[in-house]
């Protein structure tokens, strides 16, 4: 497993240069200019060129890409043209809450799709699998905005249920930093009250976000069973007398999931990107309303800095899911 | 470039549902003393890297300058200093601070703290720096005595004092301890303090556009006796779409919002029990770019097609609902130096055809596609390239709207070769001057920055402004700005929509609130938070 574990690191090395080199040039493409962004509107062109001097832009980009290079071998990203800021410490600041959600909102569209999914299946055309399919291409089909405006108004205005954006009530103070998730550390501090309050704000994005992974979970999962159901082993067990609730859950469903677990890897990338707009109309502190400022701003080392950033976290999830493949199915972990 | 994006159907989601709902609207629970602002951030905290509108409310709050504007219209006050004076010749400048003024940290302010203020502002050279720049060196600022500032002027610049308020005084101490090769503090105060302000920043609270608290500062040099009851803390919380915004507003969570709230959205507030809009006249500016260098727009007759050919009531009482003042002059008109008899351009499709027909008979370019670049976030700057653009089909001009973003048309703003036909922005208010619109967007001194981007030129008018410029008395300086004025109107380089007037949803339990356009009305010390 261990060995299995480093040749998949050792692939994703590869393709994070390659991230990292394209990304680097083909934000030289973007129309910004970084020098321009940090000085402010009001600035003059003799103001501009002091600015691109002082900071290497003016340099060739070969020049460029090796002082970033040297950068990033030390784990330094740069600093933000808009904030004038660290990078570093606006990811950090960012990216628990991102995951947060992101973890969450996964977690949710597993924790129902899959059991909705098996149960659609075992429903095969009857009554419950047309409702599913039907919430199913409505997941797919619904804008995130438009939902989220809709749950706000009802569970936030109407009712009162839930709050309508942030991720703590200005009354609810924060619990001690630890890893940055106010989830994690609530439950690190001891303060219950605060894993109550983020719970109760997570509970509109996360529904929010999970809402479309939801419906293609419980697509891929049916789909997986329907054609598991039809396979001999499937007969034979049935003919052997074994509890139907063990065959399903147990024998069935994990021949079956193979597609779901690869689907879910890709999801987290689709959460990631749909999380931009949940993030923005919740107010949620996470590191998508970030990335849209610096575009907005041409702001390319942030740009360059959350690109590889993402692309790292694709790539440990992309690990993640072949371990789990490999669990499923043993047989995957000799491959090379 | 992209194109333009379907307008926001957000805000159709939020009207929709909204009116559905909004009468079962529940309050939440507000602070009893925690004023929660969802106006905007700055990109940071240094207030001499960083200098816009977001930036201006932040520093009324949290920092202090020798002179400041309150009020409307806005007066020039003392502040820090109790006093200044000005040499005959115009070019030095001595201001008296008060003394026993106190930083958060405790230590006293003195001139030394001035000086190393507007030192670090000129040597940092961002955007405050810009209108010190080009006459006043670091070394020409001095502390001749304990509480007596000196500037010395390289030439005489009659705007300088209304400039001053633009410099926030920082403390040398808490920032020196900070510095990093010999960055001036740059990287440290950018999530950090060094203020003496009426509201002390709580920098463990700092997210960046998204979060900071501010505590009240109760050894302010001010005191507190203009108000009993002030706010203890101030939340900043902006929010990021508008429909949460206005929701938030509505279930009492913010008690301010930003000031660009939509017309449509006036009266749903208004009948809630919770919010109301205020409405403030702002000297904001709304004006449509014209790239003089370019043809068709190298043709005076060409340009006063253009400028006849917008529907300039349509969109300021259909797309605004009203809420915005015509005003024809390339500057606010409620501020001294505008002629207010000189005519500006109106909607007239048949001056359009005359003018038209003009141009191409001298050989512009008329049916060439126009390039019209809006910021695609932004829907009033899209609406009215919309309506532009139908306006001039009927004269058969092909208009194209193209859809591009603050920062780069700032940067395509920079040559004449690279800024676009057409583009359209505001000009808020920076500094109460004349120089403040007219100068730096019309003398061709500025070609180069994205204020002076129609690339007008005219020798006349440079004089004027120079002139106007280099004469203290504001007596003497009106009659050559309206002199200026007058011309540029004639020659028609831009074309020049509205004066604003700022929406600002405030909770009903505000009082107190004191309006200046300055900051927009975002200084929190006057405010008393009913219970």
């Amino acid at each position: 497993m261990l060995r299995f574990v480093l040749r998949r690191c050792g692939l994703a090395l590869p393709s994070l240069f390659g991230l990292l080199v394209i990304t680097f040039l083909m934000i030289r493409l973007v129309p910004s200019d970084p020098a321009a962004a940090m000085a402010g509107d009001d600035a003059t062109p003799q103001q501009i060129a002091l600015l691109r001097h002082q900071y290497g832009f003016d340099r060739p980009i070969w020049e460029q890409f090796g002082v970033y290079l040297g950068k990033i071998a030390r784990f330094d990203l740069g600093e933000s043209a808009f904030s004038h800021r660290p990078i570093a410490l606006d990811i950090a600041q960012r990216l628990p809450a991102t995951l947060e959600l992101i973890v969450v909102s996964l977690l949710l569209s597993v924790g129902i799709g899959v059991p909705l999914g098996v149960f659609a299946a075992l429903r095969y055309n009857q009554g419950a699998d047309y409702l599913l399919r039907i919430v199913s291409v409505l997941g797919v089909a619904v804008a995130a905005f438009w939902l989220a405006i809709m749950l706000q108004l009802l569970f936030s205005m109407q009712l009162g249920w839930l709050p309508l954006r942030g991720e703590l009530a200005e009354a609810t103070a924060p619990p001690a930093r630890v890893t940055g998730s106010i989830l994690l550390d609530s439950v690190i501090d001891g303060r219950w009250d605060a894993l109550v309050d983020a719970l109760r704000h997570l509970v509109l994005p996360a529904v929010t976000l999970a809402f479309g992974s939801l419906a293609s979970i419980v697509r891929f999962t049916r789909a997986g069973v329907l054609e598991t159901l039809q396979n001999d082993f499937v007969f034979y067990e049935r003919a052997m007398g074994y509890r139907r609730s063990r065959l399903i859950w147990l024998y069935v469903l994990r021949n079956s999931v193979t597609a779901t677990v690869t689907q879910i890897g890709l999801l987290f990338g689709s959460l990631i990107a749909g999380g931009v707009v949940v993030e923005a109309i919740f107010d949620w502190p996470g590191i998508g309303s970030y990335t849209v400022q610096a575009i907005l701003t041409g702001d390319r080392q942030v740009m360059l800095a959350v690109t590889l950033l993402i692309g790292a976290i694709y790539a440990a999830v992309n690990i993640v899911t072949d371990v789990v493949h490999g669990l499923i199915d043993p047989r995957l972990l000799d491959r090379p | 470039m992209s194109a333009v994006p379907p307008l926001s159907r957000r805000r159709f989601g939020v009207l929709t549902g909204g009116s559905l709902l909004a009468s079962g609207m529940r309050a939440q629970a507000a602070e009893p003393n925690t004023f929660v602002s969802g106006f905007g951030l700055p990109a940071n905290l240094d207030p001499h890297q960083v200098f816009d509108v977001p930036m201006q409310a932040l520093m009324l709050n949290a920092y202090d300058n020798l002179y400041r504007y309150e009020g409307d219209p806005p007066r020039i006050v003392p502040w820090l200093a109790q006093s200044h004076s000005v040499s005959a010749d115009g070019l030095t400048w001595e201001f008296n601070l008060r003394p026993g003024i106190r930083f958060h940290d405790g230590s006293e302010m003195t001139a030394d703290d001035a000086v190393y203020s507007f030192r670090r502002m000129l040597a940092l050279a961002m955007a405050p720096a810009a209108a010190f720049l080009p006459i006043l060196k670091p070394d020409k600022v001095t502390a001749p005595g304990k509480l007596t500032v000196r500037f010395e002027l390289n030439s005489v610049y009659a705007p300088f004092f209304a400039a001053i308020p633009c410099v926030s005084i920082v403390n040398p101490r808490q920032i020196r301890a900070n510095e990093k090769n010999g960055d001036w503090g740059r990287t440290w105060l950018a999530s950090n303090t060094a203020a003496s302000g009426a509201y002390r920043i709580d920098p463990a609270s700092y997210r960046p556009l998204e979060q900071l608290d501010l505590e009240i500062f109760d050894g302010h040099f001010m005191g507190w006796k203009d108000n009993t009851r002030p706010v203890s803390k101030i939340a900043n919380r902006p929010t990021q779409e508008t429909s949460t915004r206005i929701l938030a507003l509505l279930n009492g969570s913010l008690d301010c919002t930003d000031t660009n709230l939509p017309a449509d959205q006036v009266d749903r507030i208004n009948a809630s029990k919770i919010a109301y809009v205020q409405k403030d006249v702002v000297m904001r500016t709304f004006i449509i770019r014209m790239n003089n260098t370019r043809p068709p727009f190298d043709n005076l007759n060409a340009r006063r097609c253009f400028a006849h050919a917008f529907d300039y009531m349509g969109f300021i009482n259909d797309i605004l609902d009203g809420y915005a003042t015509r005003d024809p002059y390339p500057m606010p008109n409620t501020l001294w130096g505008c002629p207010k008899d000189a005519k500006g351009y109106d909607f007239d499709m048949a001056k359009a055809r005359t003018y038209m027909a003009k141009a191409m008979a001298e050989g512009a370019p008329m049916k060439r596609p126009i390039e019209f670049h809006v910021q695609s976030e932004n829907e009033q700057c899209v609406q009215s390239a919309q309506l532009f653009q139908s306006n001039l089909a009927e004269i058969g001009v092909n208009l194209k709207i193209v859809g591009d973003i603050w920062s780069n048309l700032t940067r395509l703003a920079r040559k004449p070769e690279t800024t676009p036909d057409m583009w359209v922005h505001w000009v808020s208010t920076y500094f109460v001057d004349p120089e403040n619109w007219v100068g730096q967007m019309y003398d061709s001194r500025f070609h180069g920055t994205w204020k002076a981007s129609s690339y007008y030129t005219n020798a006349k008018v440079d004089a004027l402004l120079r002139r106007a410029r280099g004469t203290i008395s504001q007596d003497a300086r009106a009659p050559l700005y309206e002199a200026a004025i007058r011309q540029i109107m004639q020659d028609c380089p831009d074309i020049w929509i509205y004066n604003s007037m700022q929406l600002q949803g405030l909770n009903r339990r505000v009082k107190g609130r004191r309006f200046c356009t300055v900051g927009q009305g975002q200084e929190i010390r006057w405010i008393t938070l009913a219970t």
